[in-house]
């Protein structure tokens, strides 16, 4: 029974256990913090390319799919799938409302002549959508930009965040995808216009070239902008250009720089309309009506590119893409057993995983995933070597007392036990203590983030000087006591507070995540739990071990030999 | 004086023998022997000075007699009321550490995080069972130990560190640690060794008080005047017990 007691003294008596819970606690909260926010980095890059398409995409380009209405509630009729909505993907030239100036009339501007600008000409991809059902598989009204912002959104937003003006409030139109006056609406991507400049805070502000700060003029939501589509024939002929206006409604952000800048939803039938994919009349021309025209003999079924689908709860996208793979196959036999139909759809269809189709944005993700799991699995060695190597010195000093239990009849169990209750608590209290102090950091990392980002306030800059003369007083008072441990200690402690005090003076706000740079506002604020628990057993564990090594070695050894070690 | 010490009345029969004991030991590949068949009887209730200059082999028999060093392999016996050191499995060598005989150190060896009384019930301690723990047992052996340090003049240091200590006040603590068992025999190596005269003498005094109760006695010193305390003496040479 004399383990607990030489257990806790141990703990209790000396200052050493103590160095060794803020060590083990250090460890594990590194190991913590660095894994949750890169994971959480990787999983937010990989997660913001699902974005708008759902689970699984069944695609056929150009021409389309026929009958995909039949189609859609075939596959929405399956147990694995929630919700399918159509698309209809193509390829557009966008005039946006700027670009180069022409000065016309004699003497141009200095005689009153007119400027006239000759709009850039954007390449974009252009998305038909049906907004309700697209919200359904996708979360399509979430990703609307200029909405009214819920009073707890709003209470966040910079004050002169233009979301915070009803006048950009455009949550019907964008919903809709028709403008005020009843025209067809665009959405934008919310990088695609030169007018949206996206802020610190990873908000936008709407202003021209000219002036710098926030201005209504420059809202996409006052423009009427010309698209220009090319129909292409099932027999790969390019039709004539179409191009028509469109009132922009309203802007989305994905989260992915890449479909935020190039691409743009437009209403299903419109794009179908230009594309020459709608529904349409089949006349036959040898024989004629009543009025003498070309006799309706059918109708030539609507087309989309593009079925994307969300999986029902539970189900995977690989599951999924099965069962939507093989209602396809049905869909496509059902329609082409039927006589009476005037367009066959293409036997196979490409049905991919949202995965899949994202192959090349996720591809680079995984891997630089696995070669940070790659550079942590080194980065936890090192930590593990530090606390056996701290333990081992511990118990290593306590040689001479294990040969002193030894002497007095101490059994070799007995011995080790005291350690194990030492390595175990250690471990226990310093793995608790760095997964508490890893759940703090990572929580608040963005306000520590903003913090850095704000210059010293002269209170803290002057409290910084204080307490580096503070220190430097005392390292004197040291010298003249003749104390080589207080001038030491608090010459470095004056040191280190002199340089932290001059960086202060030249800090002017460190922003490490700058979301005007790296697409996301903000940095990732949850614990990754599994990385926490595996830590903080780690932690543990290396604290045992490094005790019981020692322990045992010392206690395996004859009484005399350890009462010897020095 | 208490009742302790009287735990076992002397018989004056053979308690501890070596017989012809080896010891050698290794210093990188040089072997250096240190007994050479060293040959020693102690009686129940006797008091025994083993004394010899330096490096002679005197504390590394008692040691060997104490069971906290292994003699070598070729050795005769060493032998506890008759049972063989050598045949003792782990159970029962500790329990011979810890019951049989008692040990006191040139320095002391006290446990610093441990305050005197801790100390000095220890081994008492490390005897004890989880039941006997949880039954009571600790209060009462709080009791002894204390009782115990009050003859060893120390009644009024129980909660001291032995950092707070002299010399002469930790091998007393050291001495009412080696005693808290009641052993058979006490061994002690240069139990004056690290004191000054006056101190020694002290402790060779309390020493002299235990004995006189009946406790047995095998003391290493390489001082006559120390060794004269003791009823007998018997001297090493080169690794071996002359009369």
């Amino acid at each position: 029974m004399y383990a607990p007691l030489l257990a806790n003294r141990y703990l209790t008596s000396r200052i050493i256990p103590f160095i060794a819970v803020a060590a083990v606690a250090l460890c594990v909260a590194l190991v913590i913090i660095v894994v949750s926010v890169m994971t959480g980095f990787l999983d937010m890059v990989r997660n913001s390319g699902r974005t708008l398409i759902g689970d699984v995409v069944v695609n056929y380009p150009i021409s389309g799919i026929p009958y995909y209405e039949e189609l859609i509630a075939d596959i929405e009729a399956l147990p694995e799938a929630a919700a399918a909505s159509p698309i209809v993907e193509t390829l557009g030239l966008l005039r946006m409302p700027y670009g180069t100036i022409e000065r016309t009339g004699a003497g141009a501007a200095q005689s009153g002549g007119q400027e006239v600008v000759r709009g850039r000409i954007e390449f974009v991809e252009v998305w038909g959508i049906d907004p309700a059902s697209l919200d359904r598989v996708a979360g399509y009204y979430e990703r609307l930009y200029w909405t009214t912002p819920s009073p707890e959104a709003a209470a966040k937003m910079a004050e002169d965040d233009p979301r915070l003006d009803p006048f950009y409030h455009r949550d019907e139109e964008g919903r809709a995808l028709r403008s005020r006056r009843g025209a067809d609406g665009i959405v934008l991507g919310i990088e695609v216009s030169e007018f949206n400049h996206r802020t610190k805070d990873g908000s936008y502000r709407t202003a021209g070239r000219r002036i710098d700060r926030q201005d209504r003029e420059y809202f996409m939501g006052n423009r009427s902008l010309t698209l220009t589509l090319l129909p292409i024939s099932s027999s790969a002929k390019l039709g004539e250009e179409q191009a028509r206006e469109f009132d922009v409604v309203n802007e989305f952000q994905s989260g992915v720089y890449q479909i935020d800048s190039q691409r743009i939803l437009a209403p299903i039938s419109a794009v179908q309309d230009i594309l020459q994919l709608g529904e349409a009349e089949l006349s036959d021309p040898r024989q004629r009506d009543e009025f003498g025209r070309p006799k309706v003999i059918g109708t030539y079924p609507a087309r989309a590119t593009t079925i994307v689908v969300r999986a029902a709860d539970g189900v995977s996208a690989d599951r999924l893409r099965d069962a939507v793979e093989l209602a396809y196959q049905r869909f496509a036999a059902r329609v082409a057993a039927d006589p009476t139909r005037t367009l066959i759809p293409p036997d196979t269809a490409s049905v991919e995983t949202w995965e899949g189709r994202l192959r090349n944005l996720i591809g680079p993700v995984e891997k630089e995933r696995e070669l940070m799991r790659t550079l942590f699995s080194i980065v936890y060695l090192v930590c593990a070597a530090l606390v056996l190597a701290i333990f081992w010195a511990i118990v290593q000093e306590k040689t001479r007392d294990i040969g002193i239990l030894r002497a007095v009849g101490a059994s070799r169990t007995g011995v080790l036990w005291i350690f194990l209750r030492y390595g175990v608590l250690i471990g226990v209290v310093g793995s608790a203590l760095g997964v508490l102090l890893a759940w703090g950091v990572v929580a608040r990392i963005n306000d520590i983030h903003d913090f850095l980002g704000t210059p010293a306030t002269p209170a803290v800059q002057a409290i910084a000087w204080v307490a580096t003369a503070a220190a430097a007083a005392l390292s004197i008072r040291g010298m003249l006591r003749n104390s080589a441990l207080h001038t030491v200690f608090w010459l470095f402690a004056a040191i280190g507070l002199g340089v932290l005090a001059t960086l202060l003076l030249f800090h002017k706000g460190i922003v490490v995540w700058d979301p005007s740079i790296y697409y996301f506002t903000r940095i990732p604020s949850e614990v990754d739990r599994f990385t926490a628990l595996t830590t903080a057993l780690g932690g543990v564990v290396f604290s045992v071990i490094g005790a019981a090594i020692p322990a045992a070695r010392a206690a395996d050894t004859d009484p005399v030999q350890s009462l010897r070690y020095e | 004086m208490t009742s302790d010490a009287l735990q076992h009345p002397p018989t004056h029969a053979e308690i501890l023998r070596a017989e012809g004991v080896r010891k050698t030991y290794r210093l990188g590949r040089v072997e250096v022997p240190v007994l050479r068949g060293a040959t020693v009887s102690v009686r129940e209730g006797e008091w025994l000075a083993i004394v010899g200059s330096s490096g002679s082999g005197k504390s590394t028999l008692l040691h060997l007699l104490g069971g906290l060093d292994k003699a070598d392999a070729d050795s005769g016996p060493i032998l506890f009321a008759g049972e063989d050191l050598r045949r003792f499995g782990a159970a029962r060598e500790n329990r011979y550490r810890n019951r049989d005989v008692g040990f006191v150190f040139q320095f002391y060896h006290l446990l610093p995080e441990l305050t005197v009384l801790e100390n000095a019930m220890l081994p008492s301690l490390v005897g004890l069972s989880r039941l006997a723990w949880l039954s009571g047992s600790r209060g009462e052996l709080r009791d002894r130990a204390a009782e115990l340090l009050a003859t060893c003049g120390l009644g009024h240091r129980l909660k001291h560190r032995p950092a707070e200590l002299s010399g002469g006040e930790r091998q007393r603590v050291a001495i009412a640690r080696a005693l808290i068992n009641r052993p058979r025999v006490l061994l002690a190596d240069e139990p004056t060794g690290n004191l000054d005269a006056r101190t020694g003498h002290g402790i060779l005094d309390l020493l002299a008080e235990r004995h006189a109760a009946g406790l047995t006695l095998v003391m290493v010193t390489h001082d006559a005047s120390v060794a004269a305390r003791a009823q007998r003496e018997v001297r090493i040479t080169d690794g071996q017990v002359g009369a």
